[in-house]
């Protein structure tokens, strides 16, 4: 799931907690999923180091991408 | 490539040519090409030979005069009269040519034409064999941007509504650029201060000169067919105008409206705006501004989820507190229930009993009426046949009983 599914997941979580009629079970559940996407979100932001890259096209269709130097 | 007729017709080893022959010459010599009606030249050789002077004579040269009679013939080539108020010389400009120029002059527009004079030996002409054309203050540009930005708009790609919003996160950004140029540079050293999670993948092009705007267009497409970025940079550093040029290029600004993800596009300095940042998602003034709409920074995405966070803990809590709250109003109005429904049982107990005192036969005493019953049956007695002479009976008043005897009957 991308970083933006993931956020936007847990907005709908909290809007679902926030609502009325979720049976505690539920809610319990949902609660669980969103503590566990929050840390995945968490995760991505601090522990993925962007790279610069040089996207190369070997045939139509067929991509590699190697490291630039900077 | 130039051929030199000027050795072809002169005779060998004669010091002569077409313009310059002398009476000496002529004198010793067989006569000069051209001298007399039996030495005629050829048209072709003279046309090639003023050819030949006019271009060792000229080298290449700015032209100022006024555009007429401009004619684009069906061969692609332009056709024209540059002149003034006593003077004009014909011009061409092939198509191969045309593609340094911005666009066609209009008629009596005021230009400066480089170029090579020449003379065009199948109608005899001189003419200006045309490579680089201007108008005054830019006219020429500005004319081809006009141009195309009609275009654009007439297809609406310009429209408003057809702006994507940019992504709130991206993860992988996009760039069209030179990767030797000083945009890239200006991009990496951004994404690095404000989202060093961030990757980047470049897809290289030449961004000036004639192959620039083909080599973007491949580049913005080759990127979309990879298809792992969330948005697309398109951009170089600042220039000259010509230096921009390839960015107001129509067929750029097409790729840029057909991408696949959100473009940015960040062309020169401030004040430069080009085709391009019309048809793009998002412009910015520049490859470091482009950068910084691409990616939010990464402290306020971290304090955002926090946020997510905090919401999400709290409204666990109040689900509990409102569950809580439910089951203790659950609670009281269970008990009021229960109070009401004794309440009403006490009342119901009550209208019975007042109903059974109504009927109660005390209530009858009460009002003076008195009963007899049998001393030892304590049956009612209701009739003088049930009454004997010297019979004791038990007669029952409102506060009691008395002992009776009969005395008579009836």
């Amino acid at each position: 799931m991308s970083y933006e599914k993931r956020v936007a997941r847990l907005q709908d979580i909290v809007a679902e907690l926030e609502g009325d009629g979720v049976p505690l079970d539920d809610a319990l559940r949902l609660f669980e999923e969103g503590i566990e996407i929050l840390r995945l979100a968490s995760d991505e932001l601090t522990t993925a180091e962007g790279r610069v890259e040089l996207l190369i096209e070997r045939v139509e269709g067929v991509f590699e991408t190697r490291a630039i130097d900077d | 490539m130039r051929r030199s007729y000027r050795t072809s017709v002169a005779q060998p080893g004669v010091e002569s040519d077409l313009f310059g022959s002398s009476a000496a010459s002529r004198a010793v010599a067989p006569a000069a090409p051209g001298s007399t009606p039996e030495t005629a030249i050829p048209v072709a050789s003279i046309t090639e030979t003023a050819r030949a002077v006019i271009e060792g004579s000229f080298s290449p040269l700015w032209v100022r005069g006024e555009v007429s009679d401009f004619k684009r013939h069906r061969n692609g080539h332009w056709y024209f009269c540059l002149r003034d108020a006593s003077a004009q010389v014909r011009c061409v400009v092939w198509s191969r040519s045309q593609r340094g120029i911005p666009t066609s002059p209009d008629e009596g527009m005021e230009v400066t034409a480089y170029g090579q004079l020449t003379v065009y030996a199948a109608r005899g002409e001189m003419h200006l064999n045309v490579t680089a054309m201007d108008a005054v203050g830019d006219g020429l540009w500005r004319k081809a941007m006009e141009e195309t930005r009609l275009r654009l708009d007439r297809d609406g790609l310009l429209a408003a509504a057809r702006k994507r919003t940019l992504p709130y996160a991206p993860m992988r950004v996009g760039m069209v650029t030179s990767p030797d140029g000083a945009a890239l540079r200006d991009v990496i050293a951004v994404i690095r201060r404000r989202a060093p999670h961030v990757s980047l993948v470049v897809s290289a092009a030449t961004v000036q000169g004639v192959n620039a705007p083909a080599e973007i267009v491949a580049a913005i497409q080759r990127i979309c067919r990879f298809g792992e970025i969330d948005v697309l940079i398109v951009g170089r550093g600042g220039g000259g105008r010509e230096d921009l040029w390839a960015f107001n290029d129509e067929a750029v600004a097409r790729a840029i409206a057909d991408a696949t993800v959100p473009v940015i596009t960040g062309v020169g300095h401030e004040i430069d705006i080009t085709i391009a940042d019309l048809v793009a998602d998002h412009r910015a003034a520049t490859p470091s501004a482009a950068a910084e709409a691409a990616v939010p920074v990464r402290a306020d995405l971290l304090a955002a989820l926090r946020g997510l966070g905090d919401e999400l803990s709290s409204s666990l809590t109040d689900l509990a507190a409102r569950a809580r709250s439910r089951l203790e109003e659950g609670a009281t109005s269970l008990k009021r229930a229960a109070a009401i429904d004794a309440e009403r049982r006490r009342a119901a107990i009550a209208a019975t009993a007042g109903r059974l005192n109504a009927l109660s036969p005390l209530a009858t005493l009460a009002r003076g009426y008195a009963v007899a019953r049998a001393s030892d049956t304590r049956r009612t007695l209701s009739s003088i046949k049930d009454f004997k002479a010297d019979d004791l009976f038990t007669l029952t008043v409102r506060d009691g009983e008395i002992v009776a005897r009969v005395t008579e009957t009836a």
